[in-house]
């Protein structure tokens, strides 16, 4: 490999253009660091949930960072397959399903380990059904994965029986005790299994990014899928893959998502695909494809809990939506700012 | 050349291509010496890129022979002609933007260890390659970064390090500019030095002679010569071969022709067109003729009002050219080149394409009356002979020819004064065209004007009273249509003659 220090050296590289470049490469770092700040300068005195003073401290950073699991699990995958130019919109069914499948599994005395593999092939099917309907039927992403968004949310809610709304303890059966540890209790500095996991599936795929043919054959499809068949890539292949990836990833955000509830609840997911988008728009990621990277949709999902959990201190419940929307709109505007200003060149 | 006791390159033998009605590629036969830049050259429909698509694989060839360094050679497909040593560069480019240099060249390449992308000699030699043919290009900048003549070396230098013992090239020129294209020969020379055959196509004559080793002219399909460039007497015996007979000519002087200028065009420039000046009148047929990317499309929509060119055009007496809004209000209706793409909804039926351009005519005070629709449907379909069963059928479902009559149908119910019309025949079959050419003619006696822009001599010389003859975005003479004209002159001028005066 050349050196990646030498991208800003070529001739051709214009100052403008390395700014550019420098802020696409960055800025989210910056962003992380200024929501943070906000957040401590806040006063949180009024608040229960957090202590008092300051938003920098060891127990809220806990907090944030546990109740996050789900998203940065997710985050990664969810970038690749955008890279590559697809999207997948039934994430958060796949993990309100993977969430019910894991609770009956551990409520009829399946142990953890076993219960914890069971649900990951679960999520795999899943993401492999909406490859299918994509690659092989050719249906378009956004409608492939609208329909299995309402199909696997349709099954998990059947798998819950009448009269409840979420698999839990009762009727003779009782969540064991291991289930609520994976996501709530701490293990290393702290935090729990679910987070730790969320960075090791982040690292990996990180370097499947960097370093395996997958993640730039997803960068090639993404960018010029013409040119990528050209180059005798099976494009359908690394779809179908990374349709996979991101069903184990979302399954294993509803394992995380339902431990720290302590119930299997077939919505849990609800929503979740627009919190991916939004995490992988402020990461940087073209929506048309191409570009993009994990590590900073990882950042930019940080930066969306911090967000959300800061949120729910200071602004009123009725806002938050519509703060998030507009964060969501100031990252597709920024993103496509960026974008016009390099086609411009 | 070190290509004398080497079998050739590539030779083909016999080679025909018949498609329904047409011979497009009749029983040629020829030999390309290794390493030698060898051009093609022909009138457009002479054959050329037929016979292109049959050497890539892309179509196969209905009789005849092909043979690559001394073995037979029958892709059926892209991949077996890359398997067999011979690339294409397309038009359109095919790199990935988003990927380093290095990246975009190895792509589909890649040594690989469980997925696990490794380092391998291949790197180095890819580098290496591109460095040989062209060093300024850093291998890890971002594609992105680069310019269009910039990405189609790292193109080439792809085809070279995945092997190609033929490369060919298809009007590579077309979108660089002069120093970029004395680059992209730069390349080329440095590429044959490096044992690779490249096939060159090109209609400017001038790029032949500063490159080519020998050169293969084609003709209404047919083999003419193939002869060293060294032994070719200058651009006058190239253009004799590809023109041959007399041009077919079927123009007759027309009488409604007026002095009455109805547009006057002065000093339009952009970034392809360089100061063009010219004048339309009523009841004529105006013809601009010259290569792909001489400026005719460039033309056609800076009338229209399509793009932005400084320069003025007064139409009428009246400016326009700002918007296209304003170009059908004034009277100008444009028939695109693309017509698929541009000017026909496809997925509307033909009696809800033609009225498009002139919505108000249906309205009743904003009520959509949908008997004038109809009786226009009719009117049209009967008078320019659409042929169709019914006038609710698709625009996608009709041929070609009767999809431009559609277009046209559209220009005339919007009332049109000065047709613009680009490329009005391309594939449309022979009967559609000759009705096309009547339509065109009825137009203009009816005392409406129509400008005809088409990189088809026969046709300019066919139907357009006066020609306007274009070379590299500058109007560089006129010609008045008559019994005399000169093809010979008028194909100097728009293949790169200056002064058009022939050696």
């Amino acid at each position: 490999m050349m050196s990646q220090s030498s991208t800003l050296d070529q001739p051709s590289a214009t100052r403008d253009n390395r700014i550019t470049q420098f802020l696409r490469s960055y800025y989210i770092y910056f962003v992380l660091v200024a929501v943070v700040v906000l957040l401590s300068m806040a006063n949180l005195d009024k608040f229960d949930l957090f202590e008092r003073g300051n938003f920098l401290n060891h127990r809220n950073i806990i907090n944030v960072l546990r109740v996050s699991a789900p998203l940065l699990t997710l985050a990664g995958a969810f970038t690749l397959l955008m890279v590559s130019g697809y999207i997948d919109l039934s994430v958060g069914s796949t993990m309100g399903l993977s969430a019910v499948v894991y609770a009956m599994l551990a409520i009829n005395g399946v142990p953890f380990l076993a219960a914890f593999a069971l649900t990951m092939v679960v999520g795999a099917g899943l993401g492999a059904i909406n490859g299918l309907l994509v690659v092989r039927l050719k249906i378009t992403p956004v409608i492939a994965t609208l329909i299995t968004l309402s199909l696997f949310k349709g099954v998990a809610l059947l798998l819950v029986q009448d009269g409840v709304s979420a698999i839990k303890s009762g009727g003779g059966l009782k969540i064991p005790s291991w289930f609520n540890s994976y996501g709530r209790e701490g293990t290393l500095l702290g935090l729990p299994m679910a987070f730790w996991v969320a960075v090791v599936v982040t690292l990996v795929l990180v370097i499947a990014q960097n370093r395996t043919l997958l993640g730039k054959y997803a960068a090639a499809t993404g960018g010029n899928p013409t040119a990528a068949k050209l180059s005798g890539i099976n494009t359908g292949k690394i779809v179908m893959l990374l349709y996979v990836i991101v069903g184990v990833s979302a399954a294993l955000a509803g394992i995380a998502r339902s431990s720290f509830m302590s119930l299997g609840d077939p919505l849990s997911g609800d929503g979740m695909e627009l919190s991916a988008i939004l995490v992988v728009l402020i990461g940087g990621t073209a929506f048309s494809g191409g570009e993009g990277r994990v590590l900073r949709s990882f950042i930019g999902a940080l930066i969306i809990m911090a967000l959300t959990v800061g949120m729910l201190t200071i602004i009123p419940a009725y806002y938050q939506t519509l703060v998030l929307g507009a964060a969501l709109l100031a990252a597709a505007a920024s993103n496509h700012l960026i974008s016009r200003k390099e086609t411009a060149l | 050349m070190t290509g004398q006791q080497q079998s050739p390159a590539l030779s083909v033998e016999g080679l025909t291509k018949d498609y329904p009605g047409v011979r497009a590629v009749d029983d040629v036969s020829f030999a390309i010496e290794s390493s030698t830049v060898h051009c093609l050259v022909g009138e457009n429909g002479a054959g050329k890129s037929t016979l292109v698509k049959m050497l890539t694989g892309a179509l196969q060839p209905t009789t005849g022979s092909m043979t690559v360094r001394g073995s037979s050679y029958e892709p059926s497909n892209t991949k077996d002609a890359r398997a067999g040593g011979i690339a294409t560069l397309f038009q359109e480019l095919h790199v990935v933007d988003e990927l380093t240099v290095l990246e975009n060249l190895t792509l589909g390449m890649e040594q690989s260890r469980f997925g696990f992308l490794v380092k391998s000699d291949l790197d180095e030699r890819v580098v290496q390659t591109l460095a040989a043919i062209e060093p300024s290009i850093d291998p890890s900048a971002r594609v992105a970064s680069l310019s269009v003549a910039q990405k189609q070396i790292i193109e080439i230098a792809r085809a070279a390090s995945s092997g190609a013992n033929v490369i060919i090239m298809d009007e590579p020129t077309a979108a660089l500019s002069e120093r970029e294209v004395e680059r992209l020969f730069g390349v080329i020379r440095r590429l044959r030095e490096t044992d690779v055959t490249v096939i060159y196509i090109s209609h400017k004559l001038d790029e032949i002679f500063r490159l080519g080793d020998a050169v293969t002219v084609l003709r209404d399909g047919k083999h003419i010569a193939t002869k060293p460039l060294s032994e070719v007497a200058g651009r006058s015996e190239l253009i004799e071969m590809m023109i041959g007979r007399s041009v077919f000519q079927d123009y007759t002087p027309r009488t409604t022709v007026t002095d009455d200028a109805v547009l006057i065009a002065k000093g339009l420039t952009n970034t392809l067109l360089k100061d063009v000046s010219f004048d339309i009148n009523r009841g004529e047929i105006v013809g601009f003729y010259g290569l792909v990317g001489a400026g005719k499309t460039e033309i056609a929509r800076a009338l229209f009002g399509a793009d932005t060119v400084s320069g003025s055009i007064l139409f009428k007496g009246q400016e326009v050219g700002r918007s296209p809004k304003e170009a059908i209000a004034a009277g100008i209706a444009l028939v695109p080149e693309e017509r698929r793409t541009q000017g026909l909804f496809t997925s509307l039926t033909i009696r809800e394409n033609i009225p498009v351009m002139n919505l108000q005519r249906l309205s009743n005070r904003g009520v959509f009356r949908s008997s004038v629709e109809l009786e226009a449907a009719v009117e049209y379909v009967g008078k320019l002979n659409i042929a169709t069963n019914s006038i609710d059928k698709y625009a996608e479902k009709l041929s070609g020819g009767n999809q431009q009559k559609v277009v046209l149908a559209k220009c005339l119910f919007a009332d049109a004064d000065l047709l613009l019309l680009d490329e009005p025949t391309r594939g449309v079959d022979v009967g559609a065209k000759a009705e096309i050419y009547d339509i065109i003619r009825s137009v203009a006696d009816e005392g409406n004007s129509v400008a005809v822009f088409s990189s088809e001599l026969e046709e300019v010389l066919g139907i357009c009273d006066r020609i306007f003859l274009l070379f590299d975005g500058s109007l560089e003479a006129e010609v008045i249509n008559g019994a005399d004209v000169d093809a010979a002159y008028i194909l100097n001028v728009v293949t790169g003659g200056r002064e058009g005066v022939l050696q």
